[in-house]
């Protein structure tokens, strides 16, 4: 490639050492921080409030970016019942991001994480439903259901990534779109199952009837929902996962078959195969996700749920697709939750705001990383290739 | 109270004078409107304002606080939503008490923001409001957590095995009697030859449709009354309906709409929250009407005030205000159970402010009698489609 802008910026960027990249991303959050409180000041100017947050040249501005920062910290980490609920995010986000990254390590785009997410839950719920009143409510009741309730998550998940490896594998259809569609067939399949056949049928909300009390995931912090368990497993799945593809043949396999399927097959792996298996374990991961949101957060599968299926591909993009970048760009993502709750509920801040705030994060932190791929993936860089670090 | 403050609607007075947009008090409230709204009303319903609320707390040191989770359909709804804000809006303007408001982004956030209220001390809030159906799972585990704090909630019973929870006021209504009256007027007005304001009906074909937000039995109670009404005044008129699947996606409601206008339909109600905006674009761009709901949606969103024929109206600002109030009283009414109706005035329909006086004498007729064959008993009107 050619020295001069845009290739030669890119072949920096796709050159930069781990180092430089958590510079950049270090850098890049604080140029948001700092945009992000711009636009939050210039926006109280027009904005009508009782008391203005500070009156400057005489223009009465409603919302002060220093106190929205602090805020944001404090929601994050200000008490032990905010950290809890940040941990509790960051737990699922290591998931869904890991779901992501794994799928991404074999060049394959799994925006799917969402409806993988979504029936694993479902499907532990209503395993938990169906299992919990023969079990005796006792820890040993515990430690049967709640093996099981993520077994048939994972399982469930698993498959529900295979089907559009399957599909990407032998009928070449491109798992970009089928995930994403296969994200809204989920929902809707699971929302009509719950509504009209498996659901509490006593409530206007389309939801399980909520687990019992002995297949919920004991709180590590009093007044919260989070489980240190769930964290501990997040960890170790992404140090697993790191080892499997860095260190295991069947992790260099499920990579190449994605990244170059002829030089895989070349090479004596069946790369359709790999490709599905890829996407299994992407699916299972997604699963997983949603089946700890159950055990450990909402205690019902209900619908609507939250979008951290979604949140895992900026999870994912953020860490470089590294395993192990996951852990923190899921703590970066679960204390914006978290932050964000205690705007909402402190501040007379407009939630649509923060969610402008928190997109600029996100942007700004995952536009290097991002366009680095993209560079990576262009055969831009002096290795080219691959899209991880 | 005076009437002639307000804008009102002709004919239909009788059932709906004490439903006056804005007007909070309820039977024991002020009548204290906020929406500006005025004119000369002729109805002359049984009005119920009987004069000033109850103003204390006001100038107090430390005024109650009272904390709002609202539905996931958020607020600037024009409808669910801001109708519930107007009411604390109107508390707070009345008995002096401050409120903050929290907007859960999805149905596992209700919870976590209904748990920040209980446990924050400062401020302690004195009550705290649920609006919607999706908080009651939550609110039961929640309120039982904290048996000190005063709940209420609106569009749910909040009770355990033992019966209704002690420190929570549940309120609930029959939206399916309102839903029976825009019926009437929908299934009447489709037969005929009328045009006023942006729209005309269409006389080729008797049709009217119906949106909702996602398909749960709340909703499905809206549809089952208004298909009664319908049929109730020609069981040959034609009736579709269509579900959105969201209660803040006004691009699908205006798809659906689009599309019964374009089947013939001459009238669609919407129960969809901010989804409904969309059929309210699509009656104006077609050139047909549009029936609000939850508040008087000709005012509230008043841009398309030339084609919202009538609103379904649920006090639920009534509701809010009568809790926060009472709450301010020391007599927080927790355990009690408020279903209510037609014959309660928290349910009730009213004309469009550009159609009052406007619509044909027999239908406002009509729906007085219905109304009050609705109120004596004498017509039943089925709360899920199963039993229409």
């Amino acid at each position: 490639m050619s020295g001069r802008d845009p290739g030669g910026l890119l072949d920096r960027l796709v050159d930069a050492t781990v180092l430089e990249r958590i510079v950049i991303s270090i850098a890049s959050l604080v140029f948001a921080i700092v945009v992000g409180g711009v636009i939050v000041t210039v926006s109280g100017t027009v904005a009508t409030c009782r008391e203005p947050a500070f009156v400057l040249a005489s223009r009465e501005f409603c919302y002060d970016p220093i106190e929205l920062y602090r805020t944001l910290f404090d929601g994050a980490f200000g008490s032990l019942i905010n950290l809890g609920l940040t941990l509790q995010e960051t737990s699922i986000l290591l998931f869904t991001g890991l779901s992501v990254a794994v799928a991404f390590r074999a060049g394959l785009f799994n925006i799917g994480t969402q409806g993988q997410m979504v029936l694993g839950a479902l499907g532990s719920a209503l395993t938990i439903g169906w299992v919990a009143p023969s079990l005796p409510e006792n820890i040993a009741g515990t430690l049967v259901i709640v093996p099981l309730a993520v077994l048939v998550a994972t399982v469930v998940g698993g498959l529900y990534g295979a089907l559009p490896g399957v599909m990407k594998a032998y009928a070449d259809a491109h798992e970009v779109i089928t995930t994403i569609m296969l994200n809204f067939v989920a929902m809707g399949v699971a929302f009509y199952l719950v509504r009209n056949h498996v659901g509490d049928m006593t409530t206007d909300s389309v939801q399980t009837t909520p687990i019992p009390e002995f297949a919920r995931l004991p709180p590590t912090i009093d007044g919260t929902r989070f489980s240190v368990l769930v964290l501990l497993f997040g960890l170790l799945a992404a140090v697993l996962i790191y080892l499997l593809y860095e260190r295991t043949v069947v992790g260099y396999d499920l990579r190449t078959s994605g990244l170059a399927p002829e030089a895989a097959d070349y090479g004596g792996v069946d790369a359709k195969r790999n490709i599905v298996g890829s996407m299994s374990l992407s699916g299972a991961l997604g699963g997983i996700a949603g089946a700890m949101y159950v055990l450990m957060v909402h205690y019902r599968w209900e619908t609507d749920m939250p979008a951290l299926g979604f949140d895992g591909i900026a999870v994912s993009i953020l860490a470089g697709n590294n395993p192990l970048g996951v852990i923190p760009a899921a703590l970066l993502f679960g204390a914006l939750k978290g932050g964000s709750l205690q705007i909402d509920f402190a501040l007379g801040i407009p939630p649509e705001l923060v969610e402008v705030l928190r997109g600029f994060i996100i942007l700004f932190v995952a536009m290097p990383e991002f366009f680095r791929m993209i560079g990576s993936y262009a055969g831009y860089g002096t290795e080219g290739g691959e899209t991880d670090g | 109270m005076t009437w002639d403050r307000r804008t009102f609607i002709a004919g239909t007075g009788a059932g709906v004078a004490g439903m006056l947009a804005g007007c909070v008090g309820g039977d024991d409230g002020s009548g204290n409107g906020d929406d500006g709204g005025n004119g000369n009303g002729n109805g002359n319903g049984n009005g119920n304002g009987n004069g000033n609320g109850n103003g204390n707390g006001n100038g107090n040191d430390d005024p109650m606080q009272v904390g709002m989770v609202y539905a996931t359909g958020g607020l600037g709804d024009q409808s669910f939503n801001d109708m519930a804000h107007e009411g604390i809006q109107q508390a707070q303007e009345d008995l002096g008490l401050e409120f903050r408001n929290a907007e859960p982004d999805a149905p596992a956030d209700v919870g976590e923001l209904q748990r920040n209220f209980a446990r924050s001390s400062d401020p302690d809030f004195a009550l705290i409001c649920c609006i919607g159906f999706v908080q009651e799972t939550d609110l039961v585990e929640n309120a039982t957590d904290f048996p000190d704090q005063n709940w209420m909630i609106v569009d749910a019973v909040a009770s355990d095995d033992d019966g209704p929870l002690d420190n929570v006021a549940s309120y609930v209504y029959r939206e399916h009697e309102g839903s029976f009256q825009v019926g009437v007027l929908a299934g009447m007005l489709t037969g005929m030859d009328y045009s006023h304001g942006g729209g005309s009906t269409n006389t080729d074909e008797q049709m009217v449709g119906f949106v909702g937000g996602q398909e749960i039995p709340l909703i499905e109670r809206f549809e089952a009354g208004y298909r009664a009404g319908v049929q109730h005044v020609d069981a040959e008129i034609g009736f579709t309906s269509a579900y959105a699947g969201d209660w803040n996606d006004p691009a699908t409601g205006q798809e659906i709409a689009t599309g019964m206008y374009d089947d013939g339909a001459d009238i669609v109600y919407h129960a969809a929250g901010g989804t409904g905006a969309g059929v309210f674009e699509a009656a104006q761009s077609e050139g047909r009407y549009a029936i609000g709901v939850d508040s008087d949606q000709s005012r509230s969103a008043a841009e398309f005030s030339d084609v919202i024929v009538a609103s379904m109206t649920k006090r639920v600002d009534t509701a809010i205000y009568e809790s926060a109030n009472n709450a301010a009283n020391d007599s927080f009414q927790g355990g009690q159970i408020n279903d209510l109706g037609l014959a309660e005035d928290g349910i009730g329909t009213v004309i469009g402010q550009d159609f009052e006086g406007e619509l044909p004498a027999e239908i406002t007729a009509e729906l007085e009698t219905t109304k009050q064959s609705i109120i004596d008993g004498d017509i039943s009107v089925p709360d899920n489609l199963d039993d229409l």
